[in-house]
């Protein structure tokens, strides 16, 4: 990096908030995904001001920005696959304001998801969007992504409590998007533009959230299927219930295996496995919800469905749930994680689509997901050192992303496009729709420095 | 003045654990000098003890540490802590950074002034006091 | 293919099945304090696979973070892809030291421990006003900590096994110099010889330890095997006093701070609580307790390789003891107390002791 350059970035944030040691290159090279570039150097910022001054800079040089949160995005939009200067934006991570009355909470982008759980709780308040990665994840990248979680069918993800955002632009203005009032129809959405933008369009500095009040009662109910058929024709038929479950999670054969060598859980291993979980303020209100949704399963020749008995029960199911994609890893030495969606007519389709391209391709799929809200996580598993094993790995995601496509779906239905998606946007998009969202990100970022070449954004 | 690549100001008087003590109005400021901070190497940890602190002359009341050192540190008169350099909860650092300036450590409210009359004093005093520490330090 | 260093040897299958998913870093006392990714298991990782696809050597520039560990297991316990990081990290620093990059404080603790009886080189330890090499039932072992730099506490836990009519002695005891075999040298056979020709000599069958660390080296070292060949017992101070009546009380808001030596490595729990509820009527626990207990960040070398850092974890650790309002922490562990008490702030005006030491003080108080 130009000895200009570097000297500039030191005087904005100060030679201890600077560093292009190799160690922190390393490590700012990946994010959760398969992909890596090397940045030249990285900064821990502190303030929009900082920001708009380095982003003012990185313009007059032509320098790519990155910027990051706690790295742990799936599809590689914090990786600085052009190389430049990493944003690293966790250390301002303070609640600046808790607001019951109003209903919301003021955050800045570096506070950790589960941070702001805890402060919530004394409050009896909660944040509803619960990404799987909630206890090391940022709010700022859970804005990025649009995260959505376990909770998305009955509460929707991020963009839904999302009231208003502080924003450097690409250029280094400043600017205030949304309101503290709960409701706006004041002007474009600018709002809903950055959420889920991926860090391409600028970047967020505080971000005002709505806040629910925490329902106080949970029952969680287990079913276990020998044919996933089945447990996807279930899937489908829970509107009938009349209830919408708070969550209702599958998990595939290879993923109860895999979670069975994590715990000492011992679950059955099965096809197909839902939990299910109902939310109120009354055992009575969460038992009557249940047992509607048990009465769907029942009525899908499942092996076995039962309550869970007690809170360690059901803390210890919920835990494997959410770490299945690291148990996964054990298995094989690389993996790729999608998380295609489909509305829910199709989800038994699509886990027998799943079942088929792994036939074809000869390649171990393993499979969990939010069946409430259509979002399925295949979990492409093969040794990386094996090109062969690459080659098959590559053609059956391709068939996946066509298959979702296909079956009325989308690419992503949280973990973003980033580099892993790129190259299919545009089986999903119509060349308008392309053509749209370049000319955005032109308008935003004419010289295309905040976190280029993502997104198929680049012709 | 330097004394072997060592700063000791001639106008401050020293207590042998190599801390400087000066006057200030009716109170005494205490601090590291540059040849123990040097010899010590990066302070990690001051003991700030409470205001109020009785000190019994020579009696330790303290201690200050580095990465491989630890130090006593004891008092050179009667009296009581009057207040502390605060500064050095958090930079600790700043022993070594400016060990006469905004090093500060300590400030005593003595029993008796007249006391200090008794620490080292004086360009002869202090060179022959500090050479044989340097040359008993370099055997070690 | 011959793999260049032993930690690939040993260890690829198990780098690789490093998910990046982070959990690690939630819960990393050296990322908590410092927010550098580099230093927590995700980043040493990353670095590692780098290594072995020959992208990166071995060398000085990752001294920084593979010597900076305070090897708490915090988070191997939260990993769900099961990389066992203490084992890799151990071997890592031998292929280091084997390349000549090692930290200097490690090396120079490698050395003094060569001609010295203790980590710091200190030629006099206190004497504690006891004689030591006695012909005794119990052995009390000290530890490097708690004879050069908690002496108050050393002392207040052997008034308090005078007071209990423990039959015990002193040796003149030298290192266990169990860290050296996780900053990639080996346990010092010397040194370990001669604690366990002096700790034979007084005839004890029971050797009692305040230092977790020397508590692990002697039970699950083989230098120390013959210790347990001679049919004696080595237990911690905490199980020890379990089954004591002290008679005293104090109604302070008393809370305990899980040593990661004693809890996670050893799965001590419940035995240091059993006793402080003897003593303390109101007692609380920490946000993050047992297995989840935050590193007071003196471990690994830590305190001494990177001091700033590790006072700056030990602060992260005071912030919850403010959360709960005690005005007691107490611990059994000379390194935590010395690390915490360091970091406290004059504001903060809770008091941190070792439960012996405390113990001790109310028995005291009480005559």
């Amino acid at each position: 990096m130009d000895e200009s350059i570097r000297q500039a970035l030191i005087e904005i944030v100060g030679a201890q908030n600077y560093t292009n040691s190799l160690i922190d290159m390393v490590s700012f090279s990946y994010d959760a995904s398969e992909h890596s570039g090397r940045p030249v150097c990285a900064v821990w910022v502190e303030s929009a001001e900082q920001i708009s001054k380095i982003l003012q800079l990185a313009n007059r040089e032509k320098i790519p920005v990155v910027p990051r949160g706690a790295g742990t995005g799936l599809s590689g939009m914090a990786v600085p696959i052009k190389g430049g200067v990493v944003l690293d934006l966790t250390r301002m991570n303070k609640i600046v304001r808790i607001s019951i009355e109003d209903r919301l909470a003021i955050v800045q982008p570096g506070v950790v998801y589960a941070t702001l759980e805890k402060t919530l709780i004394p409050y009896g308040f909660f944040f509803p969007p619960d990404p799987a990665s909630g206890k090391v994840s940022t709010l700022g990248g859970n804005v990025a992504t649009n995260a959505g979680g376990l909770k998305g069918a009955k509460y929707g993800t991020t963009r839904d409590y999302v009231l208003g955002l502080q924003v450097v632009l690409p250029d280094g203005r400043i600017m205030k998007t949304g309101s503290k009032a709960m409701k706006s129809v004041s002007g474009y959405d600018l709002t809903r533009l950055f959420v889920g933008s991926e860090g391409t369009l600028g970047v967020v500095t505080e971000i005002i959230l709505k806040i629910n009040p925490k329902p106080t009662a949970t029952s969680t109910a287990l079913a276990t299927f020998d044919e996933l058929a089945d447990a996807g024709s279930a899937i489908n038929e829970i509107m009938y219930s009349g209830i919408i479950p708070s969550a209702l999670e599958i998990l595939g054969k290879e993923t109860i295996i895999a979670i069975n060598q994590n715990t000492d859980l011992n679950l059955p291993e099965v096809d197909a496995m839902i939990l299910a979980e109902a939310d109120g303020y009354t055992p009575e209100e969460t038992d009557f919800q249940i047992k509607k949704i048990i009465a769907v399963f029942e009525k899908n020749h499942p092996k076995d469905v039962k309550l869970a008995e007690n809170e360690k029960e059901v803390g210890e199911l919920w835990a494997a749930r959410k770490s299945a994609y690291g148990v996964l890893a054990r298995i094989k030495t690389h993996f790729v994680l999608e998380d295609v969606t489909v509305p829910m007519t199709n989800i038994a389709p699509l886990l027998k689509g799943i079942q088929d391209i792994s036939k074809k391709h000869q390649i171990q799929i393993a499979t969990f997901g939010h069946a409430g809200d259509g979002n399925l996580h295949p979990q492409i598993l093969y040794d990386g050192y094996d090109p062969d094993q690459v080659k098959r790995m590559e053609e059956a995601t391709t068939d996946l992303f066509k298959l979702a496509i296909e079956l009325d779906g989308t690419l992503t239905g949280e973990h973003g496009i980033g580099l892993s998606k790129a190259p299919f946007m545009t089986l999903e998009h119509d060349p308008v729709a392309m053509e749209i969202m370049r000319n955005v990100k032109k308008m935003f970022d004419p010289n295309n420095i905040l976190n280029p070449g993502k997104m198929a954004l680049e012709e | 003045m330097e004394i072997q690549g060592y700063n000791m100001p001639e106008e401050l008087y020293y207590e042998e654990n190599h801390f400087w003590v000066k006057e200030e109005g009716d109170f005494l400021v205490m601090g590291m000098d540059d040849f123990a901070q040097t010899m010590a190497g990066e302070i990690v940890y001051i003991q700030l003890p409470d205001d109020g602190k009785k000190l019994k002359l020579g009696k330790k009341f303290a201690k200050i540490e580095s990465g491989k050192w630890l130090g006593k540190v004891y008092a050179p008169v009667n009296g009581e802590i009057a207040s502390v350099n605060e500064e050095l909860e958090t930079n600790p650092g700043l022993v070594n950074d400016d060990c006469y300036g905004t090093g500060w450590i300590y400030k005593i409210k003595p029993n008796d002034k007249s006391e200090i009359e008794n620490l080292i004093r004086g360009k002869e005093a202090i060179e022959k006091w500090l050479a044989a520490d340097i040359e008993k330090y370099a055997e070690e | 293919m011959g793999k260049k260093y032993d930690f690939e040897e040993k260890y690829r299958e198990q780098i690789l099945q490093c998910s990046r998913c982070g959990f690690c870093q939630a819960v990393c006392p050296v990322y908590g304090a410092t927010l550098r990714p580099a230093l927590n298991a995700k980043g040493k990782m990353l670095l590692l696979k780098e290594v072995m696809d020959g992208k990166i050597d071995l060398n000085d520039e990752l001294i920084e973070t593979l010597f900076q560990c305070t090897t708490c297991a915090n988070c191997f316990q939260n990993c769900p892809s099961g990389v066992p990081v203490m084992e890799i990290i151990k071997q890592v620093r031998k292929d280091m030291v084997s390349v000549g990059s090692c930290h200097p404080a490690f090396k120079g603790m490698n050395e003094v421990l060569k001609n010295h009886t203790n980590i710091y080189g200190e030629n006099e330890p206190e004497d504690f006003e006891r004689e030591r090499n006695k012909k005794a039932e119990y052995v009390y072992f000290i530890g490097c900590v708690g004879s050069y730099r908690e002496d108050e506490s050393t002392m207040a836990t052997l008034n308090l096994l005078d007071r209990l009519q423990v039959d015990y002695t002193l040796i003149d005891e030298v290192c266990c110099s169990g860290v050296l075999e996780d900053v990639g040298y080996e346990i010092n056979d010397a040194l370990a010889a001669k604690n366990i020709d002096r700790i034979l000599h007084t005839g004890a069958k029971t050797v009692i330890t305040g230092c977790p660390y020397c508590y692990r080296t002697f039970n699950n070292k083989a230098q120390y095997d013959q210790l347990l060949k001679e049919g004696i017992q080595v237990t911690h101070i905490t199980q020890f006093l379990q089954d004591f009546d002290f008679g005293i009380t104090t109604d302070k808001l008393v809370t305990y701070h899980d040593p990661c030596d004693l809890g996670r490595h050893c799965g001590i729990y419940e035995e240091p609580r059993n006793t402080i509820r003897k003593i303390a009527t109101n007692f609380i626990e920490l946000p993050a307790n047992r297995e989840n207990a935050l590193c007071c960040g003196a471990g690994g070398g830590v305190r001494g390789a990177y001091a700033k850092n590790s006072i700056a974890m030990a602060r992260r650790r005071l912030d919850q003891v403010e959360e709960v309002g005690a005005d007691i922490v107490l611990t059994e562990c000379n390194s935590c107390v010395h690390n915490l008490a360091n970091a406290r702030l004059r504001k903060q005006k809770f008091r941190i002791y070792n439960t012996t030491q405390f113990i001790n003080e109310l028995m005291e108080e009480a005559e």
